[in-house]
């Protein structure tokens, strides 16, 4: 009897071994539950995952110009530039025929391309472009393709232009990240800084960094009382605070920004006030907007409902009888502040704390209009860019290395505080 | 199904064809926007299909609709960097000539690209795509009230702090004030361009005369800002756009003085978006909004000039053209006098070399 246990599966009434039959149910379900999450699953895929993949690919990608230029760019490979200053003529008689039969259009995405690598090689193709299609209309195919085009614009004697073309010879470059780091490359695709006079993204960088700390930091300092009122007042006093708390964040970001113009300017009403008071003299008036202090700010007070609301909700339910059971086992205010009640706001600081950062380092409206001279951030140039210049491989890297920062943070609080202690309320 | 949503459905596809109908012209907003809805659209044959939407400028939405084959925008207002851009990119469609057979002659017949050439333009291939509507510029204004003595009236004034103290608003990107910086420096405005272009260190030496005045500059954003630093006495000039600074004059009874000399003066486009869902209408439109009387129609709500050379003389034989019996002459940018003082930016060269400026400008505000 044991034996046939042992050897033979168990079976369902209908013939069909146990197992099978409970798989099968399984898998009903499984699908089911899969159907169910199915839309949000889309969702995230179509909102979320493809928008940031494309963001990624486009901070690498190269090949609309090399669709373009495939010849030249092969043709250029073989250039040797320790024997000749300018290309050989195959390289000439390329570019010469994908000019002349090129379309028009596809051309045109190229030189913007083009033109992010070495200022004036937009005008100079197109000018060139000019001469080729006449010679090509006319039936004037030229003997020489160097000395025609040489001929058509001197800078094709240049060889700076023709050192900034290896940029572009690659279906994935990896230039966009490096200009997103104040770098760029030498005629032979060494990495070297960028002209001093042009350096501007790692300095942005650590400003955009160094704000988005101070504006967390004060936030904290500012919203932690405030929280620890609005949790510890009678309801009827702590509502209307929290009216208080929750007008401002409700009113348009611009009209808040713009207030805090009215009242930082030299003739503003907190300068007038210090004035009046004879702590400044007239002329003595404090620079306090359109500089990196104006952008500080009013971050500051734009960001601090989102300290304030997640402190508030985690404060609320710590029991008030912590404290006094502290204090009665004999323990000083302060250490019963520091070693009890503190420890408990954590995970709303972290909430607070890091929803505050995050939303402080991809920040733009308010340091663009308050930031003059030395306030503005990262964002200013991956709009700049998205724009004006259309370098879209600029912006995305710029954008990639944002997320980048924002994953190291992340993993750093995780390793710190620990993801799982966070709590919005 | 209730009757309502029946009913609802009903309608909407019914009305549907004629909502898609309405030409789109995504443009800049405020007063701007505003003189093109009573210049352009409210004088068209159906004012009622002509929708604006705001923008931001450049070039980025135009595109991103472009390459997504989902296009709402039909006419876009351009800058002329954004719209040579645009036209060789393919995102603006080359319609040259149906510009040709379809525009608006001047009264000696002249085309829209010959009454361009008479107020001082070159070709370019923005020309292709677009239609022309106003000049604008970067103008320096202050209060006459600010200097009870000697009043500032050239650029070496506005970069000289010693002779006029107090400080000057300037915008927060480079194209207008570089070039203004030449004009201090003894160069004549009409050669700034091919300065720029033609001579090595041209730039080095614009920045070192902006280096004179970089201690006492606040920088502005958005357009409104100069208008308020100059008002509250922040500071005693300021770099403009001058339809704002003729604004102010004509509606809010300010009395700002212009520094013309050294203006850079500007062009703007109306473009057709490739794709356009609306090209017929649309193309009838830009037509009409192009035409030398609608040209000189805006000028009564905004003071920015025609581009159409043939727009001026409607203006002034009709004098007093603006609201409420005010001559408008006054405030124009481009009356010949003030052209031969005049910087005409040129949009080629700045497509060309506008990324690298901007960079370098922040750098040296920022330092």
């Amino acid at each position: 009897m044991e034996d046939c246990i042992s050897t033979s599966a168990l079976l369902t009434t209908d013939g069909v071994p146990l197992k099978q039959s409970l798989k099968k149910a399984e898998r009903k379900n499984k699908l089911r539950a899969f159907l169910l999450v199915f839309p949000l699953l889309l969702f995230i895929i179509v909102t979320f995952v493809m928008p940031i993949g494309d963001m990624l690919f486009r901070s690498v990608d190269d090949s609309q110009i090399n669709g373009v230029f495939p010849n030249t760019f092969n043709e250029y490979k073989k250039w040797d530039k320790e024997k000749d200053v300018l290309p050989p003529e195959e390289v000439y008689k390329a570019l010469f025929e994908e000019l002349a039969y090129g379309e028009k259009i596809q051309i045109g995405r190229a030189l913007t391309r083009m033109n992010y690598s070495k200022s004036g090689w937009k005008s100079l193709i197109k000018t060139t472009s000019r001469q080729i299609k006449k010679a090509v209309k006319k039936d004037e195919l030229p003997n020489n393709y160097k000395e025609f085009l040489i001929s058509a614009n001197e800078k094709w004697a240049d060889p700076t232009f023709w050192y900034a073309m290896g940029q572009m010879v690659n279906n994935t470059t990896p230039i966009y990240y490096w200009n997103a780091l104040d770098r760029t490359y030498d005629q032979d695709q060494n990495v070297v800084m960028q002209d001093e006079k042009r350096r501007i993204y790692i300095k942005t960088w650590i400003k955009t960094l160094k704000i988005s700390v101070y504006v967390t930091i004060f936030c904290l300092i500012l919203g932690f009382p405030v929280a620890h009122l609005l949790a510890n007042l009678p309801l009827r006093y702590s509502n209307l605070l929290m009216i208080f708390v929750l007008l401002p964040f409700w009113t348009s970001l611009l009209v808040r920004t713009t207030a805090w113009i009215v009242m930082l300017q030299q003739n503003g009403v907190i300068n007038g006030i210090l004035v009046w008071l004879g702590i400044l003299s007239d002329d003595g008036r404090l620079q306090l907007v359109y500089n990196e202090t104006g952008t500080l700010i009013a971050m500051t007070q734009i960001l601090l409902p989102f300290m304030i609301l997640p402190l508030y909700s985690v404060m609320r339910v710590i029991p008030k009888s912590h404290m006094r059971a502290a204090q009665n086992l004999g323990a000083k205010p302060a250490t019963a502040f520091w070693r009890v009640y503190l420890p408990q706001t954590i995970p709303g600081m972290s909430a607070g704390g890091l929803l505050v950062f995050v939303l402080a380092i991809g920040y733009f409206i308010t340091p663009e209009l308050v930031g003059g001279k030395d306030g503005k951030l990262i964002g200013h140039w991956i709009a700049y860019h998205l724009k004006t210049t259309l370098n879209w491989g600029l912006c995305a890297a710029l954008g990639a290395i944002l997320l980048g920062v924002m994953l190291i943070f992340y993993w750093l609080y995780n390793k710190i505080v620990g993801i799982d202690n966070i709590k919005l309320g | 199904m209730s009757k309502f949503l029946k009913a609802f459905l009903f309608v909407s596809l019914v009305f549907a064809p004629f909502a898609a109908s309405a030409v789109t012209v995504a443009s800049w907003g405020g007063a701007y926007t505003e003189s093109q809805q009573k210049a352009y659209a409210d004088t068209y044959s159906d004012p009622g299909s002509i929708v604006f939407e705001n923008y931001n400028g450049g070039l980025g939405e135009v595109r991103a609709q472009v390459e997504s084959g989902n296009v709402t925008w039909d006419l876009v207002d351009v800058l002329p960097s954004d719209a040579i851009t645009g036209c060789d990119e393919g995102l603006f469609e080359d319609i040259s000539s149906e510009i040709a057979s379809m525009g608006v002659p001047g009264p000696d017949g002249e085309s829209i690209a010959e009454d361009m050439e008479a107020n001082g333009l070159n070709y370019h291939s923005g020309w292709d795509c677009c239609v022309p509507q106003i000049f604008w510029t970067y103008v320096v204004f202050y209060d006459p009230d600010a200097f009870p003595g000697e009043k500032p009236d050239s650029m070496a004034d506005f970069f000289d702090v010693e002779k006029f103290p107090g400080k000057r608003g300037i915008h927060t990107w480079a194209d207008g004030i570089i070039q203004k910086a030449l004009v201090a420096d003894g160069v004549a405005p009409n050669a700034v361009p091919t300065v720029f272009a033609n001579q090595t260190g041209a730039i080095d030496r614009a920045f070192e005369v902006m280096d004179k005045i970089k201690d006492h500059v606040v920088f502005w954003s958005a357009g409104s800002q100069p208008l308020e630093l100059v008002k509250s006495g922040e500071v005693v000039m300021a770099v403009a756009y001058n339809g704002r600074v003729g604004a102010a004059n004509l509606a809010e009874g300010e009395n700002f003085e212009y520094i013309w000399e050294g203006q850079v003066l500007d062009q703007e486009y109306l473009c057709l978006t490739t794709g356009s869902p609306n090209r017929e209408a649309a193309l009838d439109f830009m037509m009409h909004a192009s035409s030398p009387e609608s040209q000189a129609e805006q000028a009564k709500y905004i003071t920015y000039g025609p581009m159409r050379a043939s727009g001026i003389p409607i203006i002034e034989a009709n004098e007093p053209w603006g609201p409420g019996g005010v001559d408008i002459m006054p405030h124009m940018p481009n009356t010949p006098e003030r052209l031969k003082v005049s910087i005409v930016n040129d949009p080629q060269w700045w497509s060309d070399n506008g990324a690298e400026i901007s960079e370098r400008y922040s750098a040296w505000m920022g330092n």
